[in-house]
């Protein structure tokens, strides 16, 4: 039997984040974890008169290269991949691990000569993306793997991926419209700042973000979906923060994790666990150091810390940074293989001021017209 | 878990058939449910060098497709899939499915349509092989599905199928593949110098004329398992009767007792116990859907049984099949017809063969071993 909410999920997919029209090649990235929604993503795609195409992978396979594979190995780039983003209409990719760990003991300077290797395939399809030739979006599948880093059940995750998506209201994809509205007033209203100063403990950071456009994130390239975020002024961010949560990266956990900013640059970065993997990661490449994104978690139907950036950077009432390359959408300019949101609990002790003026406090925007 | 007899065929697969190099383009296709192997194969290439990357379909999206899908849409190939084949040095095929019969209902015209949509990729593909730009092999995942086709468990499905591609534990697969091939290769050229064969079995009697054509033998290359040997007989020479005991299956239709006489190199009168209709169809099809395009000696003899698939029937050891419609060019065959139907013939109990006259063949075995292949 096939359940009812795939059905569901895929149609928001294709309608309404990617809006697939008739003669689109879409491809479908998932591991074969996800069959059942693969299948009902499928069944959308053609009925709206496009064409599916399956890009499948298996799990391990990513583990047998990274720990098997001579540096040729992992700097080779499928040329078919390459072909895939320069000319497919739409990206649907899915997530579904078996096992979020599978990575974790692999030697993190293989991750990033392949993190190296492949960054151009990625800098292509987010130019793709933010020219507007290339539509995508990026979703969970609930599994197994991802429920027990949820400290869930498999049906109590299954629930909570289903409301985060709000897939039991009536119309999901009306819900959905009505909630992009409320991310685009966020963004219009930091669109007019210059400069954002976060205040928590440990925690006092200034970003840069005059002449940045902040994106609105409310329905269409991750879903579920619920953020806004910008590319901070690539030499501008200065100071320290602290991360509340756990920094996860390819299946590893780095527990908090404090950096400390001069001139763009981590000068400093700490952690209570998995401080070296930072540090490796870090040293990946010239623009791993800087900050690519930094972004507002708006969606309150997520409060729960799953363990999975996906959902994690949404929650209302966050933040989050990432160091590394920058979307070119927002008119951010650093470029890295590296692109690791790390999360910040804003809703408890925090002030956020724009400009010097306080527009923020405990997870929550001052300004009535964004309550 | 890995099962061993998967890592020692995928090491065959890719040390043997393809002779897979360092940095060689290597795609491993298939269903969803090939995926055991499909991962052995992978962690082998890793290990050679080699760049692999898998290309996995669901199966039940050809079932969307077939139902809901538009001419355009089934007709569909981008530009990438050409570029695709283009590109690659290798490929595995890995056939494996979860249901066998799960589009028996389905429009036959759309499926044949799908079909054809897909050969158009691998003509292309053959073409690559044919220069020497590809290599490519096909070979068979065991699955409940094909089991219970088979009337097997998948226990013994299982053990049938990796005893057949010589993978059991204690074998030495390359080694035993090389010197079949030598085997097989002797065996060709001692067949190639005939001029006339003679069937002899059950109710059979058939002569057939094979004077100037060539005969090859499979060895695992394109296929695992495999073991044959074979050739396109000369087009007007066949006469004589011949009866086939195991069903006949052509695109999944199954005819069963199939008796034909052949005069002058072509069908003159045929009969069946079921699906007759569809036999005389088929032979109706074009002008050389009456005519032999080939003729072969099946000598893998780890397969002992008829399992309904034809990668493994046509070799079962001690059988010959003939095929009605498109001969092999290479070998000097000239029959060309859109049909190509491989008929199996149990000899291995009373079935003789003569070659110009001398028994060369009987109860399913060649009398002489192939001569040594020399150095």
């Amino acid at each position: 039997m096939s359940d009812p909410y795939h059905a569901k999920l895929a149609r928001v997919l294709v309608g309404h984040c990617t809006n697939v029209r008739s003669g689109d090649v879409v491809l479908v990235e998932s591991p074969i974890t996800a069959a059942p929604l693969v299948l009902e993503i499928y069944r959308e795609v053609v009925r709206a008169g496009a064409h599916p195409l399956q890009r499948l992978a298996l799990e391990e396979t990513f583990e047998l290269l990274l720990r098997g594979g001579d540096d040729a190995q992992l700097e080779w780039v499928n040329p078919v991949r390459r072909e895939d983003f320069d000319r497919a209409d739409v990206r649907i990719v899915l997530l579904a691990p078996q096992n979020t760990r599978a990575l974790m003991n692999v030697d993190p300077s293989r991750q990033a000569l392949y993190g190296r290797a492949h960054e151009q395939l990625g800098n292509r399809y987010l130019e793709r993306a933010a020219a507007g030739e290339l539509r995508w979006t990026l979703t969970q599948y609930p599994t197994i793997a991802a429920a027990q880093d949820a400290e869930m059940s498999l049906d109590q995750y299954e629930r909570f991926v289903w409301q985060a998506g709000m897939l039991d209201d009536d119309d999901p994809a009306a819900s959905w419209t009505a909630f992009a509205e409320h991310v685009a007033r966020v963004a219009s209203f930091l669109a007019a700042k210059s400069e954002l100063r976060l205040v928590a403990e440990d925690t006092d950071l200034t970003l840069g973000v005059g002449g940045r456009k902040w994106i609105p994130a409310g329905g269409g390239e991750n879903f579920p979906d619920g953020e806004t975020f910008t590319g901070p002024v690539e030499d501008s961010v200065e100071g320290t923060i602290r991360f509340s949560f756990p920094a996860l990266f390819q299946g590893r956990e780095v527990d908090d994790v404090t950096l400390r900013f001069e001139g763009g640059e981590v000068v400093e970065a700490r952690a209570a666990q998995g401080e070296d993997f930072l540090r490796q990661m870090i040293a990946m490449d010239d623009g791993a150091r800087r900050v690519g994104e930094f972004a507002f978690g708006l969606n309150d139907g997520i409060s729960e810390y799953t363990k999975n950036t996906l959902f994690d950077e949404k929650i209302g009432g966050t933040c989050h940074l990432a160091l590394g390359t920058a979307y070119p959408e927002t008119g951010g300019l650093n470029r890295s293989g590296l692109h690791w949101d790390m999360v910040c609990d804003l809703r408890a002790g925090s002030e956020v001021y724009a400009d010097g003026e306080l527009v923020y406090r405990d997870g929550k925007f001052l300004d009535a017209s964004l309550a | 878990m890995n099962d061993p007899r998967l890592e020692r065929l995928a090491a065959l697969l890719l040390d043997y058939s393809l002779a897979i190099e360092p940095g060689q383009m290597l795609r491993l296709e298939g269903y969803d449910a090939a995926s055991p192997l499909l991962l052995a194969l992978f962690r082998a290439a890793i290990e050679r060098g080699v760049n692999p990357y898998t290309g996995i379909l669901l199966e039940e999206a050809d079932e969307v497709l077939l139902e809901e899908g538009s001419p355009e849409q089934i007709d569909f190939l981008w530009d990438i899939d050409w570029a695709e084949i283009d590109a690659v040095d290798a490929i595995v095929t890995v056939w494996a499915r979860r249901n066998t019969r799960a589009l028996t209902r389905i429009d036959a015209e759309r499926h044949q349509r799908l079909i054809a949509t897909r050969r158009k990729l691998s003509n292309r593909l053959w073409e690559r092989i044919d220069a020497g730009r590809a290599r490519w092999v096909g070979t068979q995942m065991p699955t409940s599905a094909h089991a219970q086709d088979a009337g097997m468990s998948l226990a013994d499905y299982e053990q049938f199928v990796f005893a057949a591609c010589h993978v059991l534990e204690g074998e030495d697969p390359v080694a035993f593949w090389q010197s079949t091939s030598a085997a097989l290769d002797t065996r060709a050229r001692e067949l190639s110098g005939l001029r006339e064969l003679r069937i002899v079995g059950p109710d059979t009697d058939l002569r057939l004329v094979v004077d100037g054509r060539n005969w090859r033998g499979a060895d695992g290359k394109l296929n695992m398992p495999d073991g044959e040997v074979y050739t396109s007989p000369v087009e007007d020479g066949t006469s004589g009767d011949v009866r086939f005991t195991f069903p006949a299956i052509f695109s999944g239709r199954q005819v069963e007792d199939v008796r034909l006489r052949f005069e002058g190199g072509r069908v003159v009168a045929h009969e069946a116990a079921r699906g007759a209709d569809y036999l005389a169809a088929m032979l109706d099809m074009d002008d050389g859907s009456r005519t032999l395009g080939e003729v072969a000696f099946g000598l893998n003899y780890e397969i002992d049984r008829f399992t309904g698939d034809i990668l493994f029937d046509e070799k079962i050891g001690g059988t010959m099949h003939l095929a009605l419609g498109s001969a092999f060019k290479e070998l000097g065959g000239r029959n060309e017809s859109g049909l190509h139907w491989d008929m199996i013939c149990d000899l291995r109990s009373g079935g003789e063969v003569y070659g110009d006259g001398e028994l060369i063949w009987k109860d399913g075995s060649f009398l002489r071993d192939a001569e040594p292949a020399s150095v």
